[in-house]
């Protein structure tokens, strides 16, 4: 694995971003100055930030409803996320997206997505555009175990196939589909990986607590992909540490589900713990990290509560493209 | 009551190696299906109880259905299914707990479905319950293509006492491992040294990374790590010493050998040096960093401050060989 000291800072300034944003936003969303809905990415982010390290200016990626955590892996600069989430003119998509519209075309996140399972047929377009114009890009569709389901999923697992796309999915299996069990709710007793080998497509599964899994194992798929080797699922197996959305009051989990996770599973954590064993990364070069996070954070909450919402003439702009 | 004890791993076969090697998958509910065909068999010689743990894969879950929803007017002629009480994080330890639970509640054999990985952690706690193993991994060395149907046959006659266990039982050899001086989980074929850094996804394929190679023993037929030492100098399962290759990159090293890596993977790896490992021969690794991977699976990383010390030891599990027990059992007419 090709993890010198500067990318490991790299991936673990990109996880802790993640979980501060979330946390903080977790924290804002409770005041009630937040329209609309949010659903966190904590507790995953060893997921986007293992599979997004390992992609270039050239690849796309598509999103979910969850889609914060792939955002930030992917580029999408922080400040104008939180000013998005707050509904504000300074926000990536001038305050008309939200949470769950998150796009940052310049910086290949081809956008979180409201409608489940709507990431893998984009990303079937966006590899067979990178194949048919030799860019050598490749496109990844993050979905959850409930998007895994849809007639959109499966088609698009067909599609990739047939035309040996470059395409990366990557289900993230955090164990429910808002509510329901994957156990419940995807065939193959929740193993959306063993759809795989329907499609006549490799399907690994990892532990996507773990940095390092994710990473070698996105990072070969990408070789793969890349060098006309067609299409991978990943599922990566995890845990989320919020709700589906704000304000669920998530009856369906175990009274100390989450603490366990957070205790034995904390990708964070486990990444912390890897790296500074053998003294190449030092606490406090992670504190450094941490302090820097924390004050971009603070400075993109003070910046979106106080900047402009569009103003109604600015209703129409921006909702139809012109080819 | 006669029980039986199954192992079936729901993880094991889906690794990165489906990406790199086109190494083949077995669904959940294929494994389910053979656990099934297991508890036919075992059924047909009479055992009564059968003791597994719950899954997150699904295995169980999947049995459960199969149970809810059989036929009514078709017997069920299977065991009956206790599932082990027992916390299940989805880790290996789960199935260190299950194979003592299944020891505690006096399990006469444990069928196990897995690879190499599976067996090594069941080999750790099961003392001398014998094992029939049946491969559902990737890198099969140590079990065997079994048809589970027949393997149950087997299981069942050994725990019943059909047949004479110690006349179709093999003791099998294992390496032992001690970091720092604390005793590790052993390998039942191989200890590769990698310079790998990082665990990362486990499997072992980046044939410049390998350094040194401890084999249990080495067959010429072998898939993975211990083909290295089986297309240099064979070692049977019963011989009274393993082996030792010194491995490095290709284009420094004194040899080059193409070996199957892992199933559809033919790479080349360099020679340094071999030898024979002799039993009870304690030996430190040369390496000053990296990571150790057990029978397959990178498991420990290592930094220069750290000791790593391996032995080749006899006290291995106890397997039955499924053919020998369906011979003794065609010869004294028991299954008529």
């Amino acid at each position: 694995m090709d993890l010198n000291r500067q990318k490991l800072l790299e991936a673990y300034e990109m996880m802790k971003t993640i979980r501060e944003f979330e946390d903080r936003v977790h924290v804002e969303f409770a005041t009630g100055e937040i329209s609309g809905f949010v659903h966190l990415y904590a507790g995953e982010e060893a997921s986007a930030a293992g599979v997004c390290l390992q992609l270039d200016d050239r690849d796309k990626i598509a999103s979910t409803h969850r889609g914060h955590g792939h955002c930030i892996a992917k580029g999408v600069e922080v400040k104008g996320m939180m000013a998005e989430i707050y509904g504000k003119q300074i926000g990536t998509c001038r305050g008309k997206g939200g949470s769950m519209h998150i796009a940052d075309l310049d910086k290949g996140m081809m956008g979180a997505n409201g409608i489940v399972g709507g990431g893998p047929p984009l990303i079937c377009g966006a590899g067979l555009a990178a194949k048919t114009l030799g860019t050598g890009g490749v496109a990844v569709a993050f979905v959850g175990d409930g998007g895994s389901n849809q007639g959109t999923t499966l088609e698009s697992l067909n599609l990739a196939t047939i035309w040996n796309l470059p395409c990366i999915f990557v289900v993230e299996n955090n164990g429910y589909a808002e509510t329901t069990p994957s156990k419940w709710s995807v065939s193959l007793s929740g193993n959306a990986v063993d759809r795989a080998a329907g499609f006549g497509m490799p399907g690994v599964v990892l532990d996507g607590h773990d940095f390092f899994a994710v990473y070698e194992t996105a990072g070969e798929a990408v070789d793969r992909a890349r060098n006309g080797g067609g299409p991978t699922l990943i599922e990566c197996k995890l845990n989320r540490y919020y709700g589906h959305f704000e304000g669920d009051t998530q009856t369906y989990r175990g009274p100390d589900e989450v603490k366990k996770v957070r205790e034995a599973k904390d990708c964070l954590a486990l990444f912390s713990e890897k790296v500074t064993r053998d003294g190449t990364i030092s606490g406090a070069d992670l504190q450094e990290i941490d302090d820097r996070v924390m004050q971009l954070i603070e400075d993109s909450v003070v910046e979106a509560k106080a900047a402009p919402k569009p103003p109604a003439a600015d209703l129409l702009t921006d909702v139809y493209v012109s080819y | 009551m006669t029980t039986i004890g199954i192992l079936a791993n729901p993880a094991a076969a889906r690794d990165v190696r489906r990406l790199i090697a086109r190494a083949s998958s077995i669904s959940i509910a294929e494994r389910c299906a053979i656990v099934q065909r297991a508890l036919t068999g075992l059924g047909a010689v009479g055992i009564d109880r059968v003791l597994m743990m719950f899954d997150r894969g699904g295995i169980v879950s999947g049995l459960e259905r199969a149970i809810e929803h059989h036929r009514r007017d078709v017997p069920l002629r299977w065991p009956e299914l206790e599932i082990l009480e027992m916390p299940v994080t989805g880790e290996a330890r789960d199935t260190l707990k299950a194979v003592q639970l299944m020891r505690r509640k006096d399990a006469k054999v444990i069928m196990v479905l897995g690879g190499d990985g599976t067996h090594r952690l069941v080999a750790h706690e099961c003392g001398t319950i014998p094992l029939v193993c049946i491969s559902t991994g990737t890198n099969n060395v140590f079990p065997e293509f079994q048809e589970s149907t027949v393997a149950g046959i087997a299981a069942g006659a050994v725990a019943k006492g059909l047949v004479d266990r110690n006349e179709v039982c093999r003791q099998n050899k294992r390496l032992g491992i001690r970091v720092n001086g604390q005793p590790q989980i052993g390998a039942l074929i191989d200890i590769c040294i990698t310079s790998d850094n990082w665990i990362g996804s486990r499997a072992v394929w980046r044939t410049e990374n390998l350094r040194e190679l401890y084999l249990t023993f080495a067959e010429p037929d072998a898939i993975g790590l211990s083909s290295i030492g089986g297309l240099l100098k064979p070692v049977g399962r019963e011989a009274e010493e393993g082996l030792v290759i010194e491995l490095g990159p290709c284009d420094t090293s004194r040899q080059k050998l193409e070996v199957p890596i892992a199933p559809g993977l033919i790479e080349p790896v360099g020679i340094n040096g071999v030898r024979r490992l002799m039993m009870e021969e304690p030996g430190r690794i040369r390496s000053r960093s990296g990571t150790v991977a057990l029978d397959g699976e990178r498991e420990i990383e290592f930094a220069k401050n750290d000791t790593v010390e391996i032995v080749l030891e006899r006290d291995g599990p106890l397997t039955v060989d499924v053919s020998k027990v369906m011979k003794k059992l065609a010869t004294k007419g028991r299954l008529s």
